[in-house]
């Protein structure tokens, strides 16, 4: 028999006032029959959870929607820190606030532009590669479809492991982070490559074989790319894995936090 | 301020899981702030039957995603209390590169025997069609989405009868929408319409047309893609509802947003 248990402190705020304010509690019991879960209580995690929200909202940002969430549980405790400016936003932690909110707020001046889906060559900054590696190859692993190969420069790291978001949920195979490096992929980007900073979202469908990524900032403003997943083709890759601020994974309803790792790519369509 | 509450339970059967759900709790709102907490709720046995007799009736069906929730909820809210039970089919099922996708309740089981052979058959190239008839589970998914921007000729409805998220009767509306909808005790309410209807002065539908049996894919405007039976062949097709000439007057309910009454229509 397996046990999960956690509590969830969430506060939702806007410009410094707090809109909403959440607890949830819970405990899921697994065994040859199925699960039984109940909103039973557990005071030490409900402690932790009221102590990492009062270090979230310590950092938190002035000037935007602001999401805090406090979980504390037989998985652990983490503090995640979602910051919305309009149609942008980050997912962060304590650590990293001020770098995250100031590419939020550097993001914000992009230009907006004519939508891009047409142009075969990405600049993946940031980080960013990482949600284009989550759902070319993330998400397939999590179906057992197998992964296009990848050029030997490039590494890539996705660990699966069953999860739930609540104890409500029932536990599914999911990503644990995605973390890529790469070695001796020296590139020139052309002159007309979309610079790709922030996504609002991404998907993958395993009866299509279909990529979606939403690109909320870039070069080239907001738009979409849709593509089959045979499409995309690693071109070149520089530098040290930088920390993508933002993939909340959601499938089944059950919203994940997946960490997110990547060099700077260059990516083509074929 | 408004104080809300819920004690509930669920069975639900998710893609071979089964899983059984009790809880409780408070919701407060205080102007624009929302606060909701759980309440020491006592454990009690949740019923499985209802769920497990679903699953074995659906046994036969090869799906790729199938959930089947029996829930028995008791709300509070203002000094009014109320009951109430939902059951709930979730299913897609595929063919090739089609996916169909039906929300429905379990008194509609039929239905999906019939989608999944006429899925069966279906050619997989996507085929013209100037005139359609819609399946009433293929309506209520299209009637929330219609909100604001119903064709002329036809008008929207949100019909009276039961309750709303704040304990407060269903009426009979138009446009305005008066009442709330609260799926968890999680949530805020929402003002939206409930147990939508449509209603066109024409219902007779007429029963030789090319019938789109089930979506294939979610509804996202008034542009919808459909698999097609027409005589022996079966294709998916899109269908942007500009005009609507007939609804039929018999009505079956189905949990899309909150709540929707389709009715075989003619385009």
């Amino acid at each position: 028999m397996s046990r999960f248990a956690h509590a969830v402190r969430e506060e939702l705020w806007s410009r410094g006032r707090l809109l909403e304010s959440r607890l949830s509690h819970g405990e899921a019991h697994e065994d040859d029959d199925g699960i039984v879960a109940t909103d039973a209580r557990n005071d030490d995690y409900v402690a932790a959870a009221e102590l990492e929200l009062a270090r979230l909202r310590e950092v938190m940002p002035d000037g935007f929607t602001v999401r805090l969430v406090a979980e504390s549980g037989t998985e652990g405790t983490t503090g995640t820190i979602t910051v919305r400016d309009g149609a942008l936003s980050i997912v962060t932690s304590p650590a990293h606030i001020e770098e995250d909110v100031a590419l939020l707020r550097s993001a914000g001046f992009q230009p907006a532009a004519t939508p891009a889906s047409s142009r075969p060559v990405f600049l993946w900054q940031n980080g960013s590669a990482s949600v284009l590696l989550h759902e070319l190859l993330g998400h397939p692993f999590e179906h057992g479809i197998t992964p296009p190969p990848l050029p030997a420069w490039l590494h890539v790291d996705i660990p699966l492991a069953m999860r739930r978001a609540t104890f409500r949920d029932v536990p599914l195979l999911r990503m644990q982070h995605v973390r890529a490096s790469q070695a001796g992929a020296p590139f020139d980007p052309p002159g007309d490559a979309v610079e790709i900073t922030l996504l609002d979202g991404g998907a993958y469908d395993p009866l299509t074989d279909i990529v979606t990524l939403r690109i909320a900032a870039s070069s080239a403003g907001a738009f979409t790319i849709r593509e089959p997943r045979d499409r995309f083709v690693f071109t070149g890759a520089r530098g040290e894995p930088l920390r993508y601020p933002g993939v909340i994974c959601s499938r089944e309803g059950q919203e994940l936090v997946v960490g997110s790792i990547a060099p700077v790519m260059l990516t083509e369509l074929r | 301020m408004i104080v809300y509450r819920k004690h509930g339970s669920v069975a639900r059967w998710e893609n071979g899981t089964l899983i059984r759900v009790t809880e409780s709790g408070t919701a407060i709102e205080d102007g624009d702030y929302f606060e909701c907490r759980p309440e020491s709720s006592s454990p009690r046995a949740v019923e499985s039957s209802r769920v497990l007799e679903i699953v074995r009736a659906l046994r036969d069906l090869q799906f790729e995603r199938l959930i089947i929730t029996h829930g028995i909820a008791e709300h509070e809210c203002d000094g009014r209390a109320w009951t109430e039970e939902t059951e709930r089919i979730h299913i897609s099922l595929t063919q090739g590169r089609l996916r169909v996708l039906v929300d429905s309740t379990t008194r509609r089981l039929d239905d999906l025997f019939t989608i999944a052979h006429a899925l069966q058959r279906a050619e997989p190239a996507e085929r013209a069609i100037d005139r359609v008839r819609l399946e009433p589970n293929v309506t209520a998914a299209l009637l929330p989405h219609l909100a604001g921007r119903a064709p002329s000729g036809v008008r929207l409805l949100q019909t009276a009868g039961g309750i709303d998220g704040y304990g407060d009767p269903i009426l009979e509306a138009e446009g305005d929408w008066p009442n709330f909808y609260r799926p968890s005790y999680r949530l805020r309410p929402v003002r939206m319409p409930l147990n939508l209807r449509l209603e066109c002065a024409d219902t007779h539908v007429d029963e030789d047309l090319p019938r789109a049996v089930a979506l294939l894919g979610p509804v996202a405007g008034l542009t919808i893609r459909v698999l097609v039976v027409d005589g022996e062949a079966v294709y998916p097709a899109t269908v942007t509802v500009a005009s609507i000439r007939a609804v039929a007057a018999d009505r079956i309910w189905y949990p899309y947003n909150g709540g929707s009454f389709g009715a075989a229509m003619m385009l």
